[in-house]
Parts: structure tokens; sequence; C-alpha cells
């Protein structure tokens, strides 16, 4: 079971990582973008995984020989911080697509060369 | 002690409560985030003063209350503390600079900049893994924020870039970071290093996943091309920040992860840090937009430091101090740079220009330049110099050629840009940005730099040995550079008098330090003579020459290696300076800058190979090389005579002499030369007399010696040019010290040093002269002059007496050093080296006589009939250095014969038997004053002769000549001077085909042709630009773990 | 370091009679030269008449002090190389003022006159005199070429630059003669001698018909009489050099009398042979044969 989320996870950052390289539109490559983004959490996701474990959700401080048997709660937190930032550097770059638009009227990434050598 | 973790509570604070203002208090915002940076430099500050006075211990902070690895830990120790007051300073500063546009786009900007600085305060001190990376991921959005404080397409587009690929950097640093919590239980970096070092339980991948992305966002060459827009397309304030708080930060962070990914990626950092090195230099070569130009720039420096944080096990605990002196040098000028870049507000390195107006910031940009290129008094120097001595020490030679290799390529565009500056025709910058709040953060990284040049010079185990004096007299001169002329050359004068008498006590027992000592002050008071003739100010003339001058005194007082080498670079600096100042001097100073940095850098790879032999860093270690010897003198030798112009490095000259300014030639001709020849002095005596791992390169230097003789003074007589005709004719002179010293023998070191003298003494005078009279006439071409002789007779006879001596002829001075000579060739059986040194001999006289003649003799010109006799400032010192000539022309033997007695410990005392005034070699014999008395008799009673005899000769007009019955009614047409000896050139000017500028020029063609090839790969399209992430993450994989 | 007054006076003595010689022996060749083309030619004492001529001429100008000094620079340049020269060997006296300098003193007091007139000339403005001294210096470069390896070859067999040691040497037989000891460098010196000389074919600086008489253009009178002084005084003197190094010395004034006739004789029998060079052309021409034999006598004895 971890072994699929991880290969998941991996095809979906391939997929991302495929997406913006073959991509001419800016807002595919933005989407493409997430895509690698959420491969890598769900990667991180499967790291802490245990099959059969129960939650870290805790109500009463818990048995020492029963801690093994749960899942890692670090990755999660680990998992939920990334979104969290994948979520504002995925607005940020929705802006600077907007910004280039307004400049060129287009989202074709070889009108946006100017920049070179 | 305020605690560090409240620079992240006033950050954020001040950040959060920003909402609250509105549009209309904008300006108190501004200074209340101003007082907030102030906040923050300010505990950073005093914990980094408490750590320097030992008062504080290494502090771990931890928040929420927990210990790690339950909560995020911060430390604060001395790195800390440094590294975070330079964040925090540049922050500062850059804040200053940047408040007006930051305020002006509203409080968003101003929160984002809060942000921005403190998560680089944060990801310095966190010990925690995944707080880094979240904090590193603030920083980049903050400063993908701040791109956009400049509303044009190609900031779009730059950040467009930069998000993108440190998107996916940040990406597999995710990746490794919860792979090293698998395998090693914990975020806290402390327990991971730990985890490492104890059972090797970090995955590999991990470690490496962690380790390239650190390194990745340190923009290495070639996978950079998005952090390169970034630079250009960036407001130059934030360019600065980039450059010096982000780029110092990201350099900490590799050096924190480190130790988690263990010692075995050492030797890649130090390949990846040199590759980045070099090749980002190379790009820069063609870069013409300043601030794409100080980006390549940057990312070559945080090479250069990679390559050092690679080397820390063989530089042990010299690792830090050496990179926190390049650091803080790249710091402070790329701050200054692009803080100026933001001033001129130009795409093109040549409209800077304008900086001239004003003095101060020209005075830092030259600073900062230098500072960049590890020139003295920066701290750059000190670290450079450890780095490659250590290096050199350990025999690791292919970092010393890699460092040297890069540092020159760097010199090649920085030292272009410095001359466009200097040079070009000044483009005004905008005055109204040429604030205060503009200006200031420039002036305060300058005192930074000079600051830290004066500690890391106090730090240094040689700092005692150099003299500040010197450096602060300079300073007063250029303080006092608003004053006339005549006062700042009599305070030169009396400064160097007074060095003078201040140095001589500590050379009175070493003869050939004083005759060097004599030449370099009294020479530089001399020609500061000729200065009274020069009207108005001069900006910036004297604190340079001083520069020179006392760069030269140092050299001659030098005990080590260390003091030598500075005092060297003084010199280069000082003389680069006054080369410039010619009005068509730009492209010869250029070339001799570079071939002065390229030599000063083959003097450094011999100190750092001379090292090797353990013998330490004394001159005088110099005598007892063990390895390599044949390489140290090879290098230092051929480091030296890149100074002399030697053939094959002689390509500078003619056109640095040649263009500099009336009173500058003089210096640096008679001169400033004359250091290549005390380098080579010092060295061949090191060397000594039976070296056999020095005997094929002497013997080669010979010939060098030989050629460069020839090939200098028929160069000399194809010249139309009167200025390019002397620098040439050094070259040549310098030639016959060459050979001289080479053949290392008693005789032939007196030729040497009689050569030596006599050089100095007349080319001074020449240059002083003709110099004057190519001002007063408005000509370097000798074609368009003539007839001088009766506008300029005291100018003629000096001229008369140097080229007798340039001559060789007896009775004057020269004629001893022709006479030493054979004998000195004879004795140590060079016969066709010396049949080609006697052959160019009289080569000489071809261009003696079409000086003289053309200038002097022939047709006077209908344009100079007004002309009177130069300036009487220039005659003083030429008729002083006259007498100088006559005394040894008439008394040889008071100075041949000292010089002997000290040259005999060397090489033994059997070359010369004094007879009363004869001179009697192993060969044959020369009595200077019989032959003076003789001469001078019979010349007299010759002359009284003929006067007895014509004593009613008539005097006539100009053009009453025997012309074939006509009267000339043109003096052009009857001054035969152009291409006078076309003949000769129809015979043997193939040898003087200038196959060395061609080598040189396709070499150069060569370089900026592959620049201009290897920077394709910045194509602008951040798809290719990530592939190259890509690329650079396969390969550095492939290499260091793929086994490959 | 002698400087008594009777040496002084031997010194003049010899003088007189090196310039008589000098004259005598330029009348002579030039009545060769004659025949060769067959002309009669002067008679034996024109030198002494035009001498006498010129020294009278009533009528002088002068472009300038240098000017002015540029023959007696010349001159000085002719009777200094005669004071710095042993004439007789043997002779207490006439080694004239030699003890103050060797061979290299004597190589290089040559330029002392040629400059010195060289200037004088230039300043006389005449562009023939320029053009003469431009290509006087070219073709003197490469003369000194096979001299100076001759020289070389010189110092390395007899061990000394002195030219009264050079001349003891080679005292005893005839077989002593630098010429059979040493070959290759007497036929190099010998192939500069004819530039020296400034016969045909290396007679382009005063070049005759050509540029009028090159250097001296502009002097007359007084001038040119120390000028035609300072010829009869330097042909025998220079040929009294090869005499001491290649030819044994000569240790009577009959003696140096043959020797440096036959000596004048070869550049002028060479002269009447071969047409005039080019100023390219003789100076690639001293760098090649002779240049190349100048070499040879080194390397033999190397």
């Amino acid at each position: 079971m971890v072994q699929v989320i991880l290969i998941i996870g991996l095809m979906l950052m391939l997929l991302g990582v495929y997406g913006f390289m073959q991509s001419k539109n800016l807002l595919k490559i933005v989407i493409a973008f997430t895509l690698f983004n959420t491969g890598i959490n769900i990667i991180m996701v499967s790291v802490g995984y245990l099959a059969d474990a129960k939650a870290p959700i805790l109500d009463k401080l818990p048995d020492l020989n029963e801690i093994p048997n749960m899942v890692d709660p670090v990755p999660q937190a680990m998992v939920l911080t990334a979104i969290v930032i994948g979520l504002g550097v995925t607005a940020l770059m929705l802006s600077y697509v907007l910004k280039l638009h307004q400049e060129k009227r287009s989202l074709d990434i070889n009108n946006f060369k100017d920049l070179k050598w | 002690m305020v605690s560090p973790i409240y620079i992240i509570v006033i950050a954020l604070g001040i950040a959060f409560s920003l909402g609250f203002f509105g549009k209309s208090k904008l300006n108190f915002a501004g200074i209340l985030v101003l007082l907030g940076l102030l906040g923050m430099s300010f505990i950073s500050g005093q914990w980094l003063f408490a750590f320097l006075n030992d008062t504080a211990v290494n502090t771990l902070i931890f928040t929420a209350g927990f210990q790690p690895p339950y909560s995020i830990s911060l430390q604060m120790g001395l790195n800390e503390a440094v590294l975070t007051s330079m964040v925090n300073i540049a922050g500062l500063l850059g804040f200053v600079y940047l408040f007006r546009e930051l305020s002006e786009k509203g409080i968003h900007l101003l929160m984002v900049y809060l942000v921005f600085v403190m998560s680089m305060n944060v990801s310095l001190m966190t010990r925690d893994l995944f707080n880094l990376f979240v904090f590193l991921e603030i920083e980049t959005i903050a400063l993908a924020g701040l791109i956009l404080l400049i509303n044009r397409k190609e900031a779009f587009q730059a950040g467009m870039k930069y998000l993108i690929a440190s998107g996916i950097i940040s990406g597999f640093l995710l990746i490794g970071i919860i792979m090293a919590y698998q395998s090693g239980g914990s975020l806290n970096i402390d327990d991971l290093i730990r985890a490492n070092s104890s059972i090797g339980k970090i995955s590999s991948i991990a470690g490496f996943l962690i380790l390239v992305a650190f390194i990745l966002e340190l923009k290495p060459f070639p996978a950079n091309g998005w952090g390169i827009d970034v630079y250009t397309a960036a407001h130059p304030g934030i360019g600065s920040l980039v450059s010096a708080a982000v780029a110092t930060t990201g350099l900490y962070l590799l050096y924190k992860v480190l130790p988690i990914v263990g010692p075995q990626f050492n030797d890649y950092l130090v390949a990846i840090g040199a590759i980045s090195f070099i090749g980002s230099n190379l790009m820069g070569t063609r870069q013409d937009n300043p601030n794409r130009l100080l980006g390549y720039s940057s990312v070559g420096q945080v090479g250069l430091l990679t390559l050092i944080l690679g080397l820390a096990p063989s530089l042990g605990n010299q690792t830090l101090p050496i990179v926190f002196s390049i650091l803080v040098s790249h710091f402070a000028a790329k701050a200054g740079l692009f803080w100026i870049s933001g001033i001129i507000q130009s795409n093109h390195i040549k409209d800077w220009s304008g900086l001239r107006s004003s003095p101060t910031l020209m005075l830092l940009f030259g600073a900062f330049l230098l500072a960049l290129l590890g020139f003295p008094p920066f701290p750059s120097f000190y670290g450079k110099w450890e780095l490659l001595l250590t290096m050199g020490g350990n025999q690791q030679y292919t970092i010393v050629l890699i460092v040297l290799l890069g540092s020159f390529i760097e010199a090649i565009y920085l030292m272009k840009w410095l001359g466009y500056v200097i040079k070009l025709e000044r483009v005004e910058i905008p005055r109204e940005n040429l604030t205060l709040h503009k200006q200031m953060p420039i002036w305060i990284m300058g005192i930074v730099l000079f600051v830290m040049g004066f500690l890391m010079n106090r730090l240094n185990n040689y700092g005692a040995s150099i003299d500040y004096l010197p450096l602060v007299f300079i300073f007063l001169l250029f303080v006092l550079d608003f004053l006339p002329v005549a006062f700042k050359n009599t305070l030169s004068i009396g400064g160097l008098l007074f060095y003078f008498i201040h140095l001589w006590d500590m050379v009175t027992d070493d003869l050939i330090r004083q005759i060097f000592l004599v030449i370099f002050l009294i020479g530089g008071i001399l020609t500061f003579l000729a200065g009274y003739a020069q009207k108005g100010k001069r900006p910036g003339f004297y604190p340079t020459a001083l520069l020179m001058y006392f760069g030269l005194a140092g050299i001659i007082t030098a005990q080590g290696m260390f003091d030598f080498f500075y005092n060297w670079e003084l010199m280069t600096v000082g003389s680069y300076f006054l080369i410039i100042r010619g009005k068509r001097s730009m492209p010869h100073a250029y070339s001799y800058m570079l071939f002065s940095i390229g030599g000063a850098y083959l003097l450094l790879a011999g100190f750092a190979l001379a090292a090797a032999s353990g013998a330490g860093e004394g001159l005088d270690a110099l005598q007892a090389i063990s390895i390599l010897p044949e390489w140290v003198y090879g290098l230092l030798a051929v480091g030296f005579m890149s100074k002399t112009a030697s053939l094959g490095l002689h390509i500078w000259l003619p056109g640095a002499h040649g263009e500099a300014e009336s009173d500058v030639s003089p210096m640096v001709s008679a001169i400033l030369l004359k250091a290549g020849v005390f380098g080579l002095v010092v060295l061949f005596l090191s060397i000594g007399m039976y070296n056999p791992s020095a005997e094929r390169l002497l013997y080669v230097l010979g010939w060098v010696g030989a050629l460069t003789t020839l090939m200098g003074n028929m160069s000399a007589a194809f010249q139309e040019d009167a200025k390019r005709l002397l620098a040439y004719s050094s070259v040549a002179q310098l030639g016959y010290i060459l050979f001289a010293f080479t053949m290392m023998t008693q005789m032939a070191w007196l030729a040497g040093f009689t050569y030596t003298l006599n050089h100095f003494l007349f080319k001074a005078i020449l240059f002083l002269i003709i110099g004057a009279i190519v001002v007063k006439l408005g000509t370097h071409n000798m074609y368009q002059m003539g007839g001088m002789i009766k506008k300029m007779p005291f100018s003629f006879i000096a001229v008369l007496v140097s080229i007798i001596v340039i001559g060789g002829i007896p009775p004057l001075s020269g004629f001893a050093g022709k006479w030493l000579f054979y004998n000195a060739i004879l004795e140590k059986g060079w016969y066709f080296q010396g049949a080609l040194i006697f052959f160019s001999g009289i080569v000489a006289f071809l261009y003696l006589f079409k000086l003289i003649y053309s200038v002097f003799l022939g047709q006077l010109k209908d344009n100079h009939r007004h002309i009177k006799e130069i300036s009487a400032w220039v005659l003083i010192p030429s008729y002083l250095l006259i007498i100088g000539i006559m005394i040894f022309s008439a008394f040889p033997k008071e100075v041949l014969l000292p010089i002997s007695e000290a040259i005999a410990p060397y090489f033994g005392n059997d070359a010369l038997v004094w007879e009363g005034t004869k001179a009697i070699s192993h060969l044959g014999y020369w009595d200077g004053t019989t032959i003076a008395i003789v001469v001078g008799t019979a010349f007299m009673l010759i002359l009284a002769w003929l006067i007895a005899l014509s004593a009613k000769a008539q005097k006539v007009e100009q053009f009453n000549i025997v012309f074939a019955a006509e009267r000339p009614f043109r003096p052009e047409t009857t001054h035969v001077s152009y291409n006078i000896y076309a003949g000769f050139h129809k015979a043997v000017g193939f040898l003087v085909t200038p196959v060395v500028t061609s080598f040189w020029n396709r070499m150069a063609e060569w370089t900026l042709d592959l620049a201009g090839w290897g920077r394709r790969i910045y194509s602008g399209s951040i798809q290719n630009y990530t592939i190259h992430v890509f690329f650079y993450i396969v390969v550095f994989y492939l290499l260091s773990m793929g086994g490959y | 370091m002698d400087y008594s007054l009777s040496r002084f006076l031997y010194t003049l003595l010899g003088l007189f009679i090196v310039m008589n010689w000098g004259m005598l022996m330029s009348s002579t060749m030039r009545r060769i030269i004659a025949r060769v083309s067959g002309r009669i030619g002067i008679p034996w004492y024109q030198p002494w008449i035009d001498l006498i001529k010129l020294y009278s001429l009533r009528s002088q100008i002068t472009h300038g002090t240098m000017f002015y000094l540029g023959p007696v620079f010349r001159l000085m340049g002719g009777v200094g190389l005669f004071l710095f020269m042993p004439m007789i060997y043997g002779s207490a006296y006439f080694m004239n003022y030699s003890f103050s300098g060797d061979l290299i003193l004597i190589l290089y007091f040559q330029f002392f006159g040629m400059l010195g007139m060289a200037l004088g000339a230039g300043e006389g403005g005449q562009p023939y005199s320029a053009i003469g001294i431009s290509r006087g210096l070219s073709q003197f470069t490469t003369i000194e070429v096979p001299m100076t390896l001759a020289v070389i070859s010189l110092a390395i067999q007899y061990d000394t630059l002195s030219i009264t040691e050079i001349v003891k040497a080679q005292q005893g037989s005839i077989a002593n003669w630098t010429l059979f000891t040493n070959p290759f460098a007497t036929i190099a010196a010998m192939l500069s001698l004819l530039g020296a000389f400034g016969h045909s074919p290396f007679n382009l600086v005063k070049a005759p018909n050509e540029i009028p008489i090159g250097p001296p253009t502009e002097y007359h009178g007084t001038f040119l009489g120390v000028l035609r002084t300072n010829g009869a005084i330097l042909h025998v003197t220079e040929a009294a050099l090869f005499m001491n190094l290649f030819f044994g010395g000569a240790t009577s004034w009959l003696e140096l009398i043959l020797k440096t006739f036959f000596i004048y004789f070869w550049s002028v029998f060479v002269g009447v042979v071969f047409p005039r060079f080019r100023i390219e052309q003789s100076v690639r021409w001293f760098l090649k044969w002779p240049t190349l034999i100048g070499i040879i006598s080194i390397l033999i004895w190397m």
C-alpha cells in the first residue's frame, strides 16, 4: 500500500515535470507546477504512513508500547506546511502570469525571452 | 543581552502592525520599518560585539519551551552573529537606499521587505532542517515580491523564472528532508549530523538531495540562468541584497548542512566551485549590462567561496577566516556596486563614466572593483594570499591554477569597465539620484571595506610588516585634491623625501637596495619637480602617483613574500591609474593592467609553489627551494618580466608609455620598470651563482633578453611617434638588463647595474624633455617637428647627452656598460647572444639619430616659429640627472667598486681589478677617467683650431642650402624624416612583424568567442533553465554517487 | 697613465705622419681607380693642394652651433681612434694613449665621429645629408655584425681584448698572424672592412652622381678641410686596426705603411670590380655570407 502511494506520488511529480517542460502556455505550466508539488506532498505523506496503524490523535498520554503503532505525525505536519507554502507560491505565480499577460497579451512562454545572455 | 528571537519578534510585529497604516501615513510606516531594521541590526551587532570580546558563548535558543527535536532551536554563535550582522546591515542600508521606492509602492512592499530580511536571519540561525526549508521558501516568495518593485516586463519575466526554478529546487529539497527524517529520525540538524557521523544512518540519496538543493540555491554556473536574470532585471537595490545578503546566507546554509552529508562531497564542492568561478567569469567577459555583469561576477565569487568550503579538510581552521575575508569583500563591494548602478540607471557599462562627476563615488567604485579582484588593502587580498600559500604548501597546484585563472578572467571585464569609467566621454548621471540617502549606504560599504581590510591586516601574521603611514598620507592628499598643483606637488615631494629618509635606515647595509631606493624615491622627487610646470588642479594625480611610489618603496624594504607582494600590488594599482591619465590611454592602460595582473598572479603562483618547500615565507626562503625549483623560479621570473616588458610580454609598453602624460612617462619608464628589475635581482640573488636547477631557465631568459633588445631597438627605429620610439627603446634597454643579470657573474652584474642606472638617468631625461616638447608642439609625430635646436638649445643638449649614453659612445657612462658587457659575454661564453646584443646596440643608432635629428635638426616648421624653450621645471630635473651622468662617466670607479663589493658575496670578487682609475678585467682594461681627459683635451684643441680657421663664418638663414640650385619653399618638403629607414625596413623589417601582438590578440579573441559561444546556454527560456537544473542534478548524481 | 709632454709631442708626430700617409695613399688609390677606368687620374700631390685651398677659402657660412661642431666631432673621432690605437708595436711612444682602453674602446669610439657628423649635417637642413646619413646608419648596423663576430672570435682565440696583446701574440713568424691562425675571423672582418671603407659596392652613403656627396653636402671651406683631414687619418687608422688584429701589426713605420696600403687596396680592388648595391641589398648581403663566416669563426673555437 505504501509503495502504491509512493509510486503515485512519483508519477504525479514526473507528470508535473513533463508538464512544465512541454507546455507553452504559462497557465499550464503553473498547473504542472502544482502537480509537481502535489506529487511531492504525497511522497512525504507516504513516508510517515504505517499500514494498519492508529492516527496520531491523542486525548490522553499514550502507552509507550503503543507509540510504534502510530502513524508518524511529523511528516503530516510538514505536508500541511508545504501545502500552505505551495499555495503561496502558486498564487504569486498566477499574479506574475497576470502581469505578463497584461504586458504582452499572450500566454505563450516563447514570447517572454527578453532577458538572455 | 537581547535574545536573537527578538529579531523575529520585531520583524513580524512591525510587519503585522503595518497593516494598520493607511496610504496617508506611508512615511511613518517607513520610519517604523527603519526602526525595526535598526533594532534587528542592533541585536545581531550586540551579539557580534560580545563574541569579539569573548563575553558571549555559543547559545541555543529553544522555542516553545521544548528541547529539540520536539521544538525548533535557534543558534547564536560567532558565525551566526557575524552573518546576521552582515545581513541586517545590508538590509538596513538597502532600506535606506530604497526608502523612496518602497514607500511609494505602499505598505505591502514594506512588509515584504521586513519579512525578507527576517527570513534570512532565521535561516541563518535555525538548527531545524524543515524550518530552514520554510524560511527559504519565505525568502523566495518575499524576493519574488520585491522583484515587482520595478514595473518592467523584464522584471516580471525574471520573477516568474525565479519562482519556477526555485520551486523545483525546493521540491527536491523537500524530498531530501523527508528522506533524511525517515533515516535519521529527527529534523534537528545537530541530531542529523550526529546520526550521520556515528552510524552513517542518513541515506545517501537524502544527503545528496539536500546538498544539491543548497548548491543550486547558490545559482552555480551553468544551471543559473534564472538567477542571472534576477540580477539583471530586478531593481539594483534588490540586486544588491540578492548579491550581498542572499548569497551570504546561501553559503552559510551550505556550510551548515555539509556535515549531514559527510565529507565525501568535498571534492565535488571544489569542482563545482571551480566550474562556477571560471565559467561565470568567462561569461562575464562579453557582458555590457552592468547589473548582469555584476550578476556573473557574484556567481563567480560565490563559486570561489564554494570551492574554499570544499577545501576545508586541507585548510583546517584557516577555512573560515579565508572565506570571511573574501565574503566580506564581495559583500561590501557588490552591495556598493549595485547601489551605484541604481544611481546611474543605465543598461550599458559605458554610461558609467558619469561617475567622474563625483570623486567620492569614483573612488569607491575603484575600491569596490579592486576589492573584488583581491587587491590590497582590501580584505580579500589576505584571504587569497592565505588560500594560495596554503594550497601551494600542500602541493595542491591545480587549486592554485584554478583560483588564479578565474581571478584573471574576472579582471578582464572588471578592468575594462574601470577603464571605461575613467576614460570614456562623460555621460551625465541623473542628478536627482545623487541624494544623501542613496549615497550614504555606498559610503558606508566603502568604509566597511577599508576598515575590514585594516582589521584583516591586524589579524594577519604578517600584518605588522605593512606600513599604513603612506596610505594615510595618500588619503590626506585625496582629501586635499581640490588644492592647486603647486601645493600638492610640494607636499608630495616632501612626503617622498621624508619617506626616503625614514626608510634609509632600513637599508643602510644593503647597497643594492639603496640603489633602487634612490632610483625610486629620489627619481620620484625629480619627476615631481617637472610637475610644477603643470597648471590647474590635476585631480587624482597625486594620490595615484604616491601610491605607486610608496608601493615601490615598500617592495624594497619588504622582508617577506607577503609584504613584497602587498606592495607590488599597491604599485601596480597606482601605476595603472597614472598610465590611464593620458588622453588616448584607455586601451593601453587596460592591456598594461592585464599584463600586470597576469604577472602578479604568476608571482603569487611562484610564491605559493615556494611555500611547498617549507622554508617559511620570508624572501630568503627563495634560496631554499627544494620542490619544483625550476617552476618556482620560472614563474617568478616571468612574473617580473611582465613588468620589465620582455619579449612576448612587451606589447602593453609602447602604448602605455607612449600615450601617458608628459611627466608620467618618465615615472613609468625610468622608474617603474625598475620594479621588475629589482624583482629579478632579488630572485636571481636567491637562485645563486651555481644553481643547477635554474641553469636552463637562466639560459632561456638570456636569449629572451637578447631577442627583446633586438626587437625593441628595431621597432624603435621604425616609429614615427617620438614617445613610442622612446617606449620601444625602454623595451630594448630592459632586455639588456635582463640579459646581463641572467649571466650570473660579477662582471655581468656590474654591466646590469650600469645599465640599470644609466637607463634610469637617460630615460628620465628623454621622456621629460620629449614629453614636454610633444605637449608644446601638439604632435607626437617626429616628422611634423624639426629645427627645435634653435628654439630649445637646453633641451637639445640634454637629449644629446642622453643619446651619447644610450649609444655607449665613449667617454660617457654608456660605454662602461658596453665594455663590461663585452667582458662579461666573453667570460660567460654566450657568444651568439652577445653578438645579437651588440648588433642591437648598433641598430639603436638608427632611432637615436632619428629622434634627435627629426625633432631638433632639419627644417623648422612654419607653425613652430613662435615656440619657446620648454618649462624650466622640466629642465631642472633633467640637468640634475645630467650631473648624475657626468659624475658616473668621469668617476666610474666610485660607483662600480662599491657595487662589485656588494655583489661579491654572491659571485666572488674576481671581475675587476682597479689600478687607480683604471679597471682591469681578465681580458682587457678601461680607464674611464683618462678617456674623459684625453677626449676632452683633444676635442678642445680641435675646436680651438677650427675656430681659429673659420672665425668669420657667417650665419645664414634656414633655407640657404645647396639644393640643386633651388631654394626650398616649404620646410615640409625638405625635412627628410618620415619612414627614413625604408631601405633597412625592406631588408630586415620582417624581423619586427608583430607576431606577439597578433598572438595576444588572437588569445583575446578566442577567449571572447568562447564566452560568446558559452553564454548561448542562457537562451532566455525558463524551460531550458529548468532542463539545466535537472541536468545539473543528474550529472552531479552520476558523478558523485553513480560510480562514474 | 703617462701625461708627459714628450708623449704628447710624439703622438702629434705620429698623427702628422699618419695624416700625410693617408693623403698620399688616397691620391694613389684614386690614380689606380682612374687607370682601371682608362683615365690618367690626379697628380699624387692633389690632396695637399685641395687641403690648402679649402683651409684658405675666405667666405664661409654656418647653419648653427651643431653644424659648426659637426666637423669637430668628426675629426675628434678620427684623432681619437688614432690616440687609442697602438700604432707601432714595441715603440714606447707610438703606442699613443692606448693604455686608456682596449679593443672595445676602439670599436665604440668609431661612433663618436659618426654621430657628431650626422648631427652637424642634420642641422644644415640639407635633405641629401639626411638621406645619406640614414643610408649610412642602416648599412653600418650590418657591417658591424661580421666584425663583431670576428672580434669575439679573436678574443676567444687570444683570451684578451688588448690590441697590444693581440699583436704580441702574432710576433715571431708570419705563420702566427691571425690571417693563418684564424682564417675565418679574418675573412669575416675583411668583408666587413669593405663596408667600413665605403667603396663600391657599398658606397651608397656618399653615392656620387646620386645624392651629390651625402652627409657632408653642406660643408665647404674650412669645415670640409677638417673633414678631409679626418678622412686621411681615419683611413690609415682603421687599416692599422685590421693590421694589428689580423696581419701581425707593425714594428716600424715602413711596415705600417706597406700593410695599411694593401689593406686599403683590398677595398679599392673590390670597388673597381663590383657595381654599387642598393641599401637593402647591402644590408642583406652582410647578414648572409660574412655573418655565416663570422659564426663559423666562433664555432671553431667553442
